[in-house]
């Protein structure tokens, strides 16, 4: 057997077990969900909720903007509280006052240590009891927690109404004035969040754990990191440790094996690519991903300053028409639709150019696809504008509005609609790219694995299409992290590793049965670690242990491949170096480069900053998320975009000189930006918030008190040189495109003999 | 936020003298001694960064006293006058093509930055002119 195909049957069958595990794990985490209760009623007998409030109130958590307003269970937005730690520690306070007052203190914090500590011993029993009946499907409150409840529930209908005595609280939380304009509404959405403070704080039958594993650290209820927490993330730093070590042994051992030296090309193999009107037309794709990212950038910046205004940008009252709950959902969803605009121009680029072949209509498939795609932002943003201003009605909102699920919020249409969009790309790139991909066409194998890659991006879009307006919510989120995890750590870094070392080959620096190898030998060690290791968003989603266990212990593995990507940059660096030609492709490989730096420090050093149970325990939802989150998407991901599209208008427009003092700066100004936002802002915040969260409870890293501290101010501010040096760096990269059309450069495609020519010079 | 004001403030005025000066000081070794080191890469990104230092501050100082271009009058004249010194500067600097011509926009940026001083100090739209009223 050669040694390509017993990587395949690996491959496959890593697959194969791998998903049949996480798809059991899906099994388990819907049998152990937290049950969602026919009714709440008080030992007396009054009715406190019923489960047709709760559903009620969740579908008006997601027209607001759901997770993009706050958080549940630790996910969501930074600004607003974390809804469901808030919910629990307010209900803890009302109950604890009530008790102070009947010893006739003022509250709870004016009793002697002594009464308080014995008030503390009565709450735990009061809240970790189990009291749901799974026979009547019904929870019983003690009297004190029903009265407890309405006056928190009382807090909450004023702060989502537009009550000005809690104006101060809406502006800390960047909340507009009537988010949620019915009374009837806000009532029900209170009934939400109780329920998802009720899982956090109860404990399973027969356990000592609550239904989110313990989270939210909460002292007073002794809600802590269970032991499982402590054990599978001191495991998991061991299974990263062994990994590295394994594969640093694999790395010795087929040292100096893979790489005879070959003849490299005196001229660019590329530099004859014919420019077929289908791959004219993606040239449309390269300019409106551009719109949308400077967009993006702006979103961004109002979405930050939010944070220290919440209902203002410089005087101007810009919440009525575009709250924060709407600018950050627009931010993250425009990252994702930019990035995957670039490469969805660069594989319709791509396709004819590698087999030579323009399938009939493919021009049109082009333009079609493209005029969908802006349907589909324009459709769904609007739709979003309407659900957050409470004007859409809940009964459009799950088809047509914002769903609420971070990365996943457009409406249910929408999301049909870009699916059907994905399936006609990959149909549009398979027909192009057919004749390279029959048997016997030469790279058909690294050619199939990129196409793999493409298809599989495609498809596990699909898993966003899993859940139904009325799933459960902890089985929302297993989806959502199939669509959100399996992109992101599997098949993107797939599809980013085949796609470069797609185009050496291409290229002619590599040789096909080399790149071939590595690529499968790279794509199993990612799916290793990424495939099982999407649990390790689901810790503390209303889950079992074993999701904590394996979660932990096999993200940790991701890492692995990380820690190596030196290697690959150092390669991917001397190959531009290897011929004078390359220099034509020196900022496409530069932004190469910058994915490997950033996939080190972003993904792997950031994300494993978090990874740890122990450590998400408390970081989840502080600043230290999107601390990874920035520098692992835009870094990766970002700068694949970026040299992607680079790489494909070298071919639209091989006879133009470049403005390469305008890349030099944009590419400079992204990496130095994105480095002093994390370095400046999100890596202190983070860290004073995660202290915080240890020494006093995740709520109070997450209340107004603490976010409004002067402090914390200062540091957001910190953000603006950073951002404004990124946003001079995608000003640059604009201005460079739109040159290339209005201000063009001519200098000639310099011939094969004067190539051949500087290639035999450079080697004597 | 406000608790930081005099110090926001105070980082503030010190880049705005700081600004002004390496700007003076570079068209001086420009202009008079034709010597290099005013476009070197160092001088250049000191020079950068105290302006992104002085545009930070300023939009704190903003929303600290919720005084902004647009509404109040000589922030807008500040902030529209800033823009046109930011280009007779880069023309006094580098852009213009002889060195006559950069010598007199360089001229113009800095009686244009005294004027937005001015400005500032008198929170008026005519700045020194309020001296004549
Ligand atoms: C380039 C690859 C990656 C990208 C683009 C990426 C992106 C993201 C994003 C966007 C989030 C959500 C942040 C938010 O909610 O604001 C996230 C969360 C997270 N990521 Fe990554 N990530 C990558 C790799 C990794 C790796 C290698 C690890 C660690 C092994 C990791 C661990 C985590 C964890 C623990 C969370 C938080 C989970 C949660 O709150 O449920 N990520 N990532
Ligand atoms: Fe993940």
């Amino acid at each position: 057997m050669t040694n390509t195909k017993k990587l395949w049957i690996s491959l496959a069958i890593l697959l194969v077990a791998s998903f049949s595990v996480l798809l059991l794990m899906g099994r388990e985490i819907y049998q152990k969900a937290p049950p969602m209760p026919e009714q709440v009623v008080s030992t007396a007998g009054e009715t406190i909720y019923t489960r047709a409030d709760m559903e009620l109130g969740r579908r008006v958590w997601q027209s607001m903007g759901g997770m993009q307003l706050g958080s549940i269970w630790g996910h969501g937005g930074y600004v607003a509280p974390d809804w469901s730690a808030d919910w629990l520690h307010r209900e803890i306070m009302a109950v604890l006052n009530a008790w102070a007052a009947e010893e006739g203190a003022e509250n709870y914090a004016a009793l002697s240590p002594e009464r308080q500590a014995a008030l503390k011993g009565r709450l735990e029993g009061l809240f970790r009891t189990n009291t749901y009946d799974p026979a009547t499907g019904t929870i019983t409150l003690a009297e004190e927690r029903a009265r407890a409840i309405e006056k928190v529930s009382g807090h909450y209908e004023q702060l989502f109404g537009n009550d000005p005595a809690f104006e101060p609280l809406r502006e800390a939380y960047a909340m507009k004035d009537d988010t949620v304009p019915d009374a009837e509404h806000r009532k029900a959405l209170g009934a939400f969040f109780w329920w998802t403070a009720w899982a956090a704080g109860t404990e399973r039958p027969g356990d000592t754990i609550t239904y989110t594993n313990n989270w939210p650290s909460e002292p007073l209820i002794e809600n802590r990191p269970p032991a499982s927490s402590f054990v599978w993330s001191a495991f998991s730093v061991l299974f990263l440790l062994a990994g590295i070590g394994l594969l640093g042994w694999h790395y010795a051992v087929s040292h100096g094996r893979e790489e005879e030296p070959h003849d490299l090309p005196p001229f660019d193999p590329m530099r004859g690519t014919v420019v077929t009107p289908s791959m004219s037309a993606t040239a449309k794709y390269f300019w409106v991903l551009l719109a949308l990212f400077l967009v993006q950038i702006l979103l961004g910046a109002i979405t930050a300053h939010y944070q220290v205004e919440g209902q203002v940008q410089y005087g101007f009252e810009l919440a009525n028409v575009l709250p924060y709950s709407l600018s950050r959902t627009w931010h993250t969803q425009l990252a994702v639709l930019w990035i995957a605009t670039a490469w969805l121009g660069t594989g319709l680029y791509i396709a004819p150019a590698i087999s030579g072949y323009e399938p009939p209509y493919q021009r049109l498939g082009v333009n079609f696809l493209w005029i969908c795609l802006i349907i589909i932002v324009v459709g769904s943003f609007a739709g979003q504008w309407f659900a957050v201003m409470q004007t859409l009605g809940l009964e459009n909102n799950f088809w047509f509005g914002h769903q609420g699920w971070e990365y996943a919020d457009m409406g249910r249409f929408w999301q049909i609609f870009l699916f059907i969009g994905l399936v006609l790309w990959l149909v549009l790139v398979g027909r192009a790219l057919w004749p390279a991909l029959r048997p016997g066409a030469p790279g058909r194998s690294i050619t199939g694995l990129l196409f793999l890659s493409t298809v599989a991006i495609g498809l596990f879009f699909g898993a966003a299409l899993a859940w139904g307006e009325n799933t459960h919510i902890s089985m929302v989120e297993y989806w959502r992290w199939w669509l959100v995890h399996l992109w992101v750590e599997g098949f993107f870094e797939v599809f980013a590793t085949a796609v470069i070392a797609f185009l050496f080959t291409r290229l002619g620096l590599l040789k096909l049965q080399t790149a071939t190898v590595a690529v499968l030998f790279a794509t199993i060690i990612f799916m290793a670690g990424g495939v099982l290791g999407t649990l390790h968003h689901l810790y503390f989603a209303g889950t079992p242990t074993v999701v904590l266990a394996l979660g932990a212990s096999f993200s940790a593995l991701e890492v692995v491949p990380l820690a190596y990507i030196g290697f690959e940059a150092y390669h991917t660096f001397r190959l531009s170096k290897a011929t004078p030609w390359m220099e034509r492709y020196r900022w496409p490989i530069m932004f190469f480069l910058a994915v490997s730096f950033w996939n080190l420090v972003g993904a792997g050093l950031f994300g494993f900053l978090i990874n740890p149970p122990l450590s998400l325990y408390y970081m989840q939802g502080l600043n230290l998320t999107p601390l990874h989150g920035h520098t692992a998407l835009f870094g990766v991901y970002g700068m694949l975009g970026i040299g992607l599209v680079l790489f494909c208008l070298r071919g639209l427009k091989p006879e133009l000189a470049w403005n390469e003092g305008l890349l030099k700066v944009s590419f400079w100004s992204f990496n130095v930006g994105l480095a002093m936002m994390a370095l400046f802002t999100l890596l202190p915040l983070g860290t004073m918030q995660l202290i915080e969260a240890i020494n006093n409870g995740y709520w109070s890293a997450r209340s107004a008190e603490f976010m409004q501290q002067p402090i914390v101010d200062l540091l957001v501010w910190m953000r603006v040189p950073g951002d404004t040096i990124f946003s001079i760096g995608a000003l640059a990269l604009v201005v460079f495109v739109i040159g290339l059309w209005v201000r063009p450069r001519y200098q000639g495609v310099p011939t094969e003999e004067e190539e051949r020519a500087a290639t035999t010079k450079a080697r004597a | 936020m406000i608790e930081f004001y005099f110090e926001i403030r105070a980082v503030h005025i010190g880049s705005v003298i700081l600004s002004g000066l390496i700007f003076f000081l570079r068209g001086v070794g420009l202009h008079a001694f034709k010597a290099s080191w005013p476009m070197a890469a160092p001088v250049r990104f000191t020079s950068y960064t105290v302006d992104t230092v002085l545009l930070t501050s300023a939009m704190m100082l903003t929303v600290i006293l919720q005084q902004y271009p647009l509404a109040d009058h000589w922030l807008t004249v500040k902030v529209a006058l800033l823009i046109i010194y930011i280009v007779l500067g880069a023309y006094g600097l580098k852009y213009a093509k002889t060195p006559r011509a950069r010598l007199g926009f360089w001229l113009a940026a800095l009686a244009l930055y005294l004027y937005i001083v001015s400005v500032a100090r008198a929170h008026d739209p005519l700045g020194v002119f309020t001296l004549l009223l």
